[in-house]
């Protein structure tokens, strides 16, 4: 870790003021201070937003409102959440643990880092951290890297769970700036890594994440989230899959499917939604139509399995959400 | 009192956070090392910028191999390092410690660390293992013409991975000097392991090392060698007249203090028809890292397991650019065991015989590679008890015969061997005026246990309560005890005890007799007993607290030796059984442990509770050895690539079914006049191949490349 100035802010003034190049909001602090102390941040200021306003979690014009800074417990645990929209709590409560979740800030969570472990160790090459210096993971260890969204320079996945979860519900998200307010769809939102995977967001530098708005959709209370690992708790997702199902008789009306764990970013699966749509709802549907979700996939050395992983969990995550068997 | 089951005595100190460990140690004065590794994996160092170091804020000093403290090279071998820090520019692996910053704080001297830099001559690291890749192996069967009739061939090879002891408490060393005297306060499996080499390396008496090592955090062989902050804090301390505290981060521990070394065996066994042994091969290889000298004779545990006219084990020796492979909880035998057990299961289903008939058709009575007999072996008792308490009679004969929703479910078992014995061992036991008792030895803590079955021996000696009775472990000044490694503490460390606490007694009557102001003076020693604390003789009884008090002495000790048993006529080894349900996902393939009995013939057990918790803890690593560990190199630089407890993954409490032990109790004639044998170390062998059986009964896919993680089993 290294010295560097603190600031708190009282407004969202104060704190899009503060902000100049080479200086970070902090939040929860899960990710910032974990990849300080790695000195894979180095911030020369630091930016504390948690007295700002942006909190609140609620129904506004058929749509969820959450604020930046509600933290992950809270929100899992909020009645409007559960009854709206349980796909959210249940990959909220997926994620890291207890504690962290206490801490830890919705915001936060959907600008957190790749777990890459190059990224992660300064003494490696890494694209994303410093740019053009190689991509060791392309041939090193990669096991649980990306197979979907992958360019030459980078493989790393995003590690959120619950941005999975936004992105199947067609989430966006409100940034603040200076000069204003945007509202972006989540799944706009992330950047591919392409050629300049230092840069993995619509995220002007000395922006605020504000708020994240879901619109409601009544039939998504049939959902699921389901994650995959190799350890029961307290892992990152090897694949997961947010699904949500309309049924009428047995047939698919309509469906939404996202996977976590194989993409450079939340990966939303529309060609298999609609595959699906007009199906008769049981296993040979759902597997027929999670062949096309690998379609583009460029497994590595070590993750190649995840391509079969993936259409598996979609499977699975099906046959939840639709509650059949 | 000895087998009831009794609190750690050393459990709230625990808890409540008032244990000192070693990086609790608070020096008045204390300056801070912090260690800069290397960042290439093979080559040596040409050149190193420590200017812009020593002008950073409070930094004291910055010592490189072109600036070094004076060390001389190792002697003993301790499974640890070959060659003592910075005296040489080689650079045998990535993460070796090339230099050392020490600041006034933690923060400077790390920040310091930060900005010194090398310039390295390169080559390319020597890291790769052959023959372990993920790949899933297809089983093989084959009948060789050239054997009797009706001999039955069956081959296979079994690969794990490097693991990491991943103890909780890093590696951590405070050092301060009091003229040419050094006192050490640091993490230790044994404080006479310190001195010794530090006498070595520093080149001064033993006599003037004082190591104090009271509680660790976990060792499971990590803290048997002294890896490098541990001589570097020594020496820096000397040189700059300061106190110094060096802990290790934990990046630093996965690269520099040991691991599980790689390792890949391939047995061959041949059988008759009806599943007697005729021979067993076992070509083991290991790998060794060039930090270190240690390799894990990964075969021989094929020695004295099963009956066979014919046991041959070989080890070929793979060098890597890593730092030492060294003891990790059973080394050898965890690794070992996989292969052997489940080769038998695998010979089992090949036969069409019950796993637990063919080990009991190859049961050896006697020692297999010796001939000799066992001090005691009950381990058909622990195969019966194990199979009828766990309900393997219900057991279906096929693969993939059970299915609960979209579970597929198996179950396994395997057999647990470990080597016992005794060493020497002193002991002092001291009894004090206020009616308590103190017992020491050099012995070590590691979480094992080992503070109570002192306090408990002591108590049931001297017949007073467990709490009466105060054991000080972890110092190098006390008798030379049994350091805690290859399960031997309480087997060695107990007789000792026991012979102290009665030598004491001794010490005790003489005084009552002998001490003027004693209500026994003058009285035969022959008529005057010690029972349950206190003296009596012709009627009178006065507790030995009363007594020392009423002589105005302030205590009675005596040192107890017990001698290392040597004895050429017999085998020692504990033994058990492990029984487990596994469950795997038939869609997604994730293997999780439902379901977990052992039964344990370790001889006496001396706290019922603490036994119980090292063996669930051991099935708990054991758990994790199978389904989850593997340390994973980066090739191109030589460089742990998840070394950090993220990426590394041990069970959490969600990996974890409840776990039955139950221990058979049988003294071990032999072994002491108390019986014990270890446990240590006996409750991970077997519990990887008995989930690989397991895995196998629930899905019909073999696995034979640990760990057992899901993308295997798709
Ligand atoms: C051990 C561990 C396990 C974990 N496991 C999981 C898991 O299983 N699943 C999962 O999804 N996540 C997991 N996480 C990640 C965790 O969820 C994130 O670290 C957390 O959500 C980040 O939120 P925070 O408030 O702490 O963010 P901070 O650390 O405070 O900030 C993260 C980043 O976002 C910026 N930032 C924060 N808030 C704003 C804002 N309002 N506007 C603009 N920029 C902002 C910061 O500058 C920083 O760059 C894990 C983390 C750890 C340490
Ligand atoms: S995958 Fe991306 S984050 Fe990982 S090393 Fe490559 S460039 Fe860096």
């Amino acid at each position: 870790m290294r010295a560097f100035d603190y600031a708190a802010a009282a407004t969202v003034d104060d704190a899009l003021k503060l902000a100049r190049p080479g200086s970070a909001f902090l939040a929860g602090g899960t990710t910032l201070v974990d990849l300080m102390k790695l000195d894979v941040l180095t911030p020369d200021r630091v930016i504390d937003v948690n007295s700002l306003p942006l909190k609140g979690i609620r129904l506004h014009a058929g749509a969820l409102r959450i604020g930046a800074l509600e933290r992950m417990s809270d929100v899992a645990a909020h009645p409007v959440v559960t009854a709206v929209h349980p796909m959210i709590s249940r990959a909220l409560l997926l994620s890291a643990s207890w504690q962290l979740r206490n801490m830890a800030s919705i915001g936060g969570n959907l600008l957190q880092r790749t777990r890459c472990d190059y990224f992660r160790d300064v003494t490696s090459a890494c694209n994303k951290r410093r740019p053009g210096s190689g991509c060791p993971a392309l041939t090193g260890v990669n096991r649980g890297h990306a197979i979907l969204g992958t360019s030459d320079s980078c493989v790393a996945t995003h590690a959120s769970d619950v941005a999975v979860a936004f992105v199947a519900l067609e989430a966006q998200v409100v940034v603040r700036g200076k000069d204003g307010d945007r509202t972006i769809p989540l799944d706009d939102f992330y950047r591919l890594p392409g050629s300049t995977p230092e840069r993995e967001n619509a995220l002007a530098p000395g922006e605020l994440v504000a708020e994240v708005v879901v619109p409601t959709l009544p039939w998504a209370r049939h959902s699921t989230y389901l994650k995959i690992r190799d350890r029961q708790s307290y892992e990152f997702a090897l694949t997961s899959v947010a699904a949500a199902v309309d049924l009428k008789r047995g047939v698919v009306q309509d469906v939404r499917l996202a996977a976590g764990g194989v993409g450079t970013k939340p990966w939303r699966l529309r060609a298999v939604e609609e595959a699906l749509k007009g199906g008769v709802a049981m296993e040979r549907t759902f597997a027929d139509a999670a062949e096309s979700a690998v379609d583009g996939a460029r497994p590595l050395a070590h993750n190649a399995f995840k391509t079969s992983l993936l259409k598996r969990s979609i499977v699975r995550a099906l046959l939840d959400a639709a509650g059949v068997r | 009192m000895i087998g009831q089951p009794v609190d750690r005595v050393d459990g709230r100190i625990k808890v409540t956070g008032a244990a000192p460990y070693a990086a609790d140690t608070k020096v008045p004065g204390v300056a801070y090392g912090y260690l800069v590794t290397s960042t290439i994996g093979k080559g040596s160092v040409t050149a190193m910028d420590t200017a812009a170091a020593l002008a950073s804020p409070g930094v004291l000093a910055v010592y490189t191999p072109f600036n070094p403290l004076k060390l001389f090279a190792y002697v003993q071998e301790q499974n640890d390092e070959r060659f003592p820090p910075l005296q040489d520019n080689e650079v045998r692996f990535f993460g070796q410690a090339i230099g050392f910053v020490v600041a006034e704080t933690w923060e400077q001297a790390r920040d310091a660390a930060g900005l010194v830099t090398a310039t390295y001559q390169q080559q390319p690291p020597a890291t790769e293992f052959p023959g372990r890749t993920a790949r899933r192996f297809d089983e093989v069967e084959e009948v060789v013409g050239t054997q009797a009739l009706g001999d039955i061939t069956f081959t296979a090879t079994y690969t794990t991975p490097f693991q990491h002891h991943c103890a909780m408490e890093p590696h951590a060393t405070v050092a301060t000097w009091n003229g040419d005297h050094l006192t050490v306060y640091t993490v230790s499996q044994g404080a006479l392991l310190v001195q010794r080499r530090l006498s070595e390396t520093l080149g001064i008496d033993a006599a003037k090392i004082h190591v104090l090592s009271p509680h660790v955090g976990g060792g499971f062989g990590g803290k048997w060698g002294n890896w490098a902050q541990v001589p570097l804090a020594c020496a820096a301390s000397k040189a700059l007249g300061r106190p110094i505290k060096a802990v290790l981060t934990r990046e630093q521990v996965f690269a520099m203090a040991g691991h599980r070394p790689t390792t890949e065996q391939t047995l061959t066994m041949t059988c008759t028809a009806d599943g007697k042994l005729t021979s067993i091969v076992n070509d083991g290889v290991t790998s060794r890292g060039l930090g270190g000298n240690w390799s894990e004779s990964v075969a021989n545990w094929t020695l004295t397991t099963y009956a066979s006219p014919n046991i041959r084990v070989t080890k070929k020796i793979v060098p890597l650019n890593l730092g030492a492979a060294t003891v990790m909880r059973a080394p050898g035998e965890a690794n070992g065991s996989f292969a052997l057990e489940s080769a038998m299961d695998e010979l089992a289903e090949q036969l069409g015989v019950d796993p637990v008939e063919l080990r009991l058709r190859n049961y050896a009575t006697l020692v297999p590679n010796t001939g000799k007999p066992w001090s005691s072996k009950h381990l058909d008792e622990c195969y019966r008890i194990g199979a009828e308490e766990f309900g393997w009679a219900e057991r279906p004969k096929g693969v993939r015969a059970t299915v609960d929703g979209d579970w597929l479910v198996g179950t396994g078992m395997a057999t647990a061997t470990y080597g016992a014995g005794r060493g020497q061992a002193s002991v002092k036991v001291r009894l004090h005026p206020d009616g308590t008792a103190s017992v020491s030895g050099t012995a070590a803590d590691l979480g094992t246990g080992q503070y109570t079955v002192f306090a408990i021996l002591v108590a049931d000696e001297l017949g007073i309560p467990v709490s009466s009775v105060r054991p000080e472990l972890g110092d190098s000044t006390s008798p030379a005890a049994a350091n805690a490694g290859g399960s031997t503490s309480t087997g060695t460390n107990g007789p000792a005890v026991q012979v102290a606490a009665k030598a004491v007694q001794t010490e005790l009557i003489t005084l009552a007799v002998s001490n003027p102001r004693s209500p026994f003076h003058g009285k035969d020693p022959a008529t005057v007993v010690d029972r349950d604390g206190s003296i009596s003789s012709g009627g009178v009884t006065m507790s030995f607290g009363t007594l020392l008090t009423t002589c105005d002495v302030g205590g009675v000790e005596a040192v107890g030796t017990s001698p290392r048993l040597v004895d050429p006529e017999h085998g020692y080894r504990s033994f058990g059984a492990h029984f487990c349900e596994v469950r795997v996902h038939r869609l997604t393939g994730e293997p999780r442990v439902t379901r977990w009995r052992s039964v344990c013939d370790a001889g006496t057990i001396v706290n019922a509770k603490a036994a119980r918790s090292q063996i669930q803890g051991a099935v708990v690593m054991g758990i994790g050895q199978t389904l989850l560990e593997a340390t994973e190199v980066d090739h191109a630089t030589g460089r742990f690539a998840n070394a950090n407890l993220a990426s590394y993954l041990v069970p959490v409490h969600s990996d974890i079914p409840k776990i039955d032990v139950r221990f058979l109790n049988h003294p071990d004639p032999l072994v002491s006049g108390l019986g014990a044998k270890g446990i240590g170390e006996l409750g991970i062998v077997g519990v990887a191949g008995a989930i690989a059986n397991a895995v196998h009964h629930a899905t019909g896919v073999r696995v034979r490349d640990l760990p057992i993680t899901l993308d295997k089993l798709l």
